[in-house]
């Protein structure tokens, strides 16, 4: 990471103490306004919001007091927040495979170098502009049971119906597909740009050796894709548990729960139950998991580059 | 919406709402008006405001309509919190209790509401009483919308069932209730009962409640203490719902808009449902006449709620819109005749025993709803489109499908409302 | 990391790259034609939500809820739907909040952020390293945290339900802060030398050189940014209540059951409300593309 201290002798140095001065007033003068913002909505939220974990403090105003740590106590205690912990490290785990390994074939087709780049690109790239309530719309439409186009496809081909957003077993999975449609392309476009980025050399070598494109692909892209491969893992697996938009505009967390996100959670308990004291601690919780996952993610590229 | 509505749009976004509305007298006051009707219910609705705007030329109800369900009450909540909300917005009568103690909404005043032509006289007992929380009125009952039982006259008659004055007999056991409804099956050769539930735990919670309510006994939500429940009522009443969907009687599974299009088919001669169904029914051309849900276990009893108006808490009250607004109110309550055309039972009861009203059939079939109104147990976290209605699916829905014992889903249920009960109360 | 071949151009910074792709001998094999089909068919698959949605909404209302799925609709094809949507909904309206507010958002990180990234990549002031560290550790918080207290503070100074709530609390981007700075890190310091022997101020410095040799990055930033603040649907949701207000995400959100069950209008709606980022994408793909991947890597 580089300093921005000049390496070379400035023709200041006599007035070294007030040009140090001037630095320091620029450097916190440029700093100001984003300090400013950064500070008033974003730091201080994060103390305020720790504070307000301790106390009982309602959406109404009421219940002001401080109570310490009951409420991280009753969250550990709460069946449902465990339960949409769960929910949310189910779906990690059950989307971070097809949306990495879609992504991989992906690119991997368009390196090969296809005719009509755009028309793919824009396929597969598309969806990841749209906000997450037209994702929902389109996919709740497709997802009908007696109208959409899923059902209609199975039935065609002989299946049975699906109820995919009323069957507690496959709600999440619906949901899975729904997000891999909308989201897999940005991981494709990071993995396009690594491919890109593999000396041809590598493939020129392998070629003149005898080895087929089979061959040259598990042997060279795979391995030289491995940095980006564990980004993209430990970025997804972020983002995942994040999140909040499309379950909640698709099952609100149903059926029976069986979907609900911590966020959804959070976001119930602050503003559906009023109780905005322990929808804090809940997401104080959370955002101690992030910040372990995240420290993992740090020790692990930190690993990999040493 | 037009391009001066883009203009609008981005001035009231820089902050200058309402613009210094009191030199500004002669203008027109816009009032905000939030609530959750749609489909056919949004349409009337929409009518109601159209003729209360043209009637009073000085102010301007703009509606907003929003999604039905725990949503609506939330956004609602936030608003009153934020000290912006609409300056009037509909609520369920059963949700009042959750609002009206945190001072998310405030009390009507009586004297500005006989001065415009209302007072307390001109609602039902039990309707009023309703509207109070702690010896004041925060919420006018536009109706009571009680929960149902359709039938379809002709396939009625061909299994026999219809009494001398052409209304359905009368039953009044569990057994005698399948009886008839296997006799309507007969004739229809597909089901006797038409009852949508999936994912609703409003629409379960609609016919359980009348059921228990039956029973003659009550539910007390206290927060601090488990439930007071008669868990044997609640638990026969599980179990006869549940022994309803054997796919004679009724359909094993299906949801809301399945039962209603079986029903409006001919493909069963009951349905249960609320009363707000009724412009479905009449479009579907059936012969169809309706009756509150047959006294089963003794006590008459009807699970219904009201679509009541309520005054949001405002940061700055602005008086003139304030005076509006009771006109409003009071010119919707007063036209509300053709509310009732949608199948509700208005809450002003000059309407109600207006000749007009009594022509209306079926809705004067079941108008003796409102005298043996059942509402919801009375919490913070109960009632119409609460998140309890939903906690009631998660364990009961099993229970429907055959899934679960009605024991085991109620005991569920009961657990969780007292874990709810056991926890500190946010208003 | 890149060795310049003869079939493509070297990358100009270390973050970027042209995702061109690289074009050897093409041989009609067996592998490139299986290749072609499984990326047709995958491309047919991603399209197919697009193309439903734009079925359905090309039908009238009936067909639309009809109970026999057919892509051709028996009524014909009609726009009643969209005629419909624009008549009753708020469509324009949120888009016009969604862009004015995006705009400002985009316009108000990009000002704060090169400020602050020139800062600490040229400037050598005191604490610089402590504001370095906190910045990078703030790009671990993640928004749903700030949720509750970010609601509460809006409401304690009366925002709620203004377009500055929506505004204010996404001009922070402590990722973009980072992607700036390693840009200018890159620029040759000689090209400063010059100013600063002359005399002239940081300020002038920063404007007058900095900032146009960073076109790429700022455009890259500012179309990351842009297309966040777009989209965002739970912050919005939280801060504003009003409908004149609404963003687009969350004005869509009101429609679905404000029409009852009208699936043609839904998706007339759907389609209306992804119509802008997707035209936009249209004409700007390569920036767009190149733009999302650089910054994206810094953020998430």
């Amino acid at each position: 990471m580089s300093t921005s201290t000049l390496s070379r002798p400035r023709p200041e140095t006599l007035r070294k103490p007030t040009s140090r001065t001037r630095s320091n007033l620029s450097g916190w003068g440029f700093a100001a306004p984003f300090l400013v913002f950064f500070l008033v909505f974003l730091v201080w939220p994060i103390l305020y919001g720790f504070y307000m974990s301790l106390t009982g403090k309602s959406l109404t105003g009421a219940n002001d007091s401080l109570i310490g740590f009951a409420n991280y106590a009753e969250a550990l205690a709460d069946a449902d927040m465990w339960r949409s912990l769960g929910n949310t490290l189910y779906f990690t785990v059950i989307s971070t495979v097809p949306l990495v390994l879609v992504a991989l074939i992906m690119a991997a087709l368009l390196n090969i170098g296809l005719p009509a780049q755009w028309l793919w690109r824009l396929s597969y790239f598309a969806p990841y502009l749209l906000a997450s309530t037209v994702v929902s719309l389109f996919f709740t439409w497709m997802y009908n049971p007696q109208l959409g186009l899923i059902n209609e496809f199975l039935t065609g081909i002989g299946l049975p119906r699906v109820a995919w957003l009323n069957d507690p077993n496959v709600a999440m999975w619906a949901i899975v597909i729904a997000t891999l449609w909308w989201t897999v392309g940005f991981n494709f476009l990071l993995y396009l740009a690594a491919m890109q980025n593999i000396p041809a050399q590598h493939y020129e070598a392998a070629s003149l050796d005898g080895a087929g494109a089979w061959r040259q692909f598990f042997s060279i892209t795979l391995p030289q894709l491995t940095p980006t491969t564990v980004m993209i893992v430990l970025l997804q697996i972020l983002a995942s548990l994040k999140i909040f938009d499309q379950v909640y505009q698709m099952t609100a967390g149903g059926p029976g729960g069986s979907t609900r996100p911590v966020v959804q959670y959070i976001f119930e308990t602050g503003f559906t139950g009023y109780r905005l004291g322990y929808s804090a601690a809940i997401s104080y919780i959370f955002f101690g998991l992030i910040v372990v996952i995240s420290v993992m993610q740090f020790v692990i590229t930190r690993r990999r580059s040493a | 919406m037009t391009g001066s509505a883009l203009l609008g749009g981005g001035l009231l976004a820089a902050g200058l709402t309402g613009c210094g509305g009191a030199a500004q007298a002669a203008a027109v006051q816009d009032i905000g008006f939030w609530h959750l009707l749609s489909g056919g219910d949004g349409i009337k609705m929409q009518a109601m405001i159209n003729a209360a705007n043209q009637a009073n030329p000085g102010f301007k109800v703009h509606p907003t309509v929003l999604a039905w369900g725990p949503p609506y009450y939330t956004k609602l909540a936030m608003a009153s919190a934020g000290g912006r909300p609409p300056e009037v917005a509909i609520m369920h009568a059963s949700r009042v209790p959750g609002y009206a103690p945190g001072g998310l909404i405030e009390p009507w005043d009586l004297d500005l509401l006989a001065e415009n032509g209302v007072t307390s006289a001109d609602f039902a007992p039990r309707i009023w009483e309703k509207s109070q929380h702690n010896g004041q009125v925060f919420s006018i009952a536009l109706d009571s919308h009680p929960f149902v039982m359709f039938y379809n006259t002709d396939v009625a008659g061909k299994a026999g069932v219809l009494g001398s004055n052409g209304q359905l007999q009368e039953v009044s056991s569990p057994d005698e209730f399948k009886a008839m409804a296997l006799e309507m099956q007969k004739v229809t050769k597909a089901h006797g009962l038409s009852f949508g539930y999936l994912g609703s735990g409003s629409q379960m919670w609609r016919l359980f409640y009348t059921l228990y309510k039956q029973h003659g006994v009550d539910m007390e939500l206290t927060p601090g203490q488990p439930m007071k429940v008669d868990r044997e009522a609640a638990v026969e009443s599980l179990e006869f719902m549940a022994s309803l969907f054997d796919d004679t009687i009724a359909a094993q599974a299906g949801d809301i808009s399945t039962g209603i299009a079986e029903f409006a088919r001919g493909g069963s001669g009951m349905l249960f449902s609320g009363v707000w169904e009724l412009p479905t029914m009449k479009k579907a051309g059936i012969p169809v006449d309706a009756a509150t849900i047959p006294t089963l276990y003794g006590t008459p009893a009807s699970y219904a709620d009201s679509h009541s108006f309520v005054l949001p808490r405002q940061l700055k009250l602005n008086e003139d819109k304030r005076r509006d607004v009771y006109k409003f109110v009071t010119d919707v309550l007063k036209g509300s005749l053709s509310w009732a055309e949608a199948g509700h039972i208005p809450g002003y009861q000059p309407v109600v025993q207006s000749q007009a009203y009594r022509e209306l059939t079926p809705q004067i079939h079941y108008a003796n709803a409102a005298d043996i109104i059942a509402y919801d147990p009375e919490s913070w976290f109960s009632g119409s489109g609460s998140d309890w209605q939903t906690y009631f699916a998660e364990n009961v829905q099993n229970v429907l499908l055959g899934r679960d014992k009605a024991a085991a889903g109620w005991d569920a249920f009961e657990q969780r409302t007292n874990t709810l009960l056991s926890r500190p109360n946010p208003v | 990391m890149a060795i310049p071949t003869l079939t493509r151009p070297a990358p100009s910074t270390t973050t970027g790259n042209s995702l061109k792709i690289r074009q050897p001998r093409r041989k009609l094999t067996v592998g490139r034609i299986a290749a072609i089909v499984v990326a047709a068919v995958i491309a047919v698959l991603w399209l197919i939500p697009f193309a439903w949605a734009t079925a359905t909404a090309f039908k009238t209302e009936t067909d639309a809820a009809a109970p026999d799925v057919t892509w051709l609709p028996p009524s014909g094809f009609t726009p009643e739907a969209f005629v419909k949507v624009f008549q009753d909904g708020n469509i324009p309206l949120w888009t016009w909040n969604s862009l004015y507010t995006s705009a400002a958002i985009t316009a108000i990180t990009l000002v704060i952020s090169a400020l602050v990234a020139y800062a600490l990549s040229r400037i050598d002031f005191k604490g610089k390293k402590v504001l370095m560290t906190v910045i990078i550790a703030s790009i671990i918080i993640p928004p749903p945290v700030l949720i509750i207290p970010l609601f509460y503070q809006m409401l304690a100074l009366n925002l709620i339900d203004t377009s500055w709530a929506i505004i204010l609390p996404q001009v922070i981007h402590p990722a973009m802060v980072f992607v700036l700075k390693k840009f200018f890190d890159q620029i040759p310091r000689e090209l400063e030398e010059a100013a600063v022997m002359d005399g002239a101020s940081r300020l002038r410095i920063f404007t007058q050189i900095i900032l146009p040799l960073s076109r790429p990055i700022l455009a890259a930033v500012a179309i990351f940014v842009f297309i966040g603040a777009w989209n965002n649907f739970l912050w919005p949701f939280i801060a504003t209540n009003d409908g004149n207000l609404l963003t687009l995400p969350v004005g869509l959100q009101t429609i679905k059951s404000a029409y009852g069950i009208q699936y043609a209008q839904n998706m007339a709606s759907a389609l209306l409300a992804a119509l802008p980022l997707i035209v936009v994408f249209l004409f700007f793909q390569r920036q767009i593309i190149k733009g999302v991947a650089t910054t994206g890597l810094a953020g998430t």
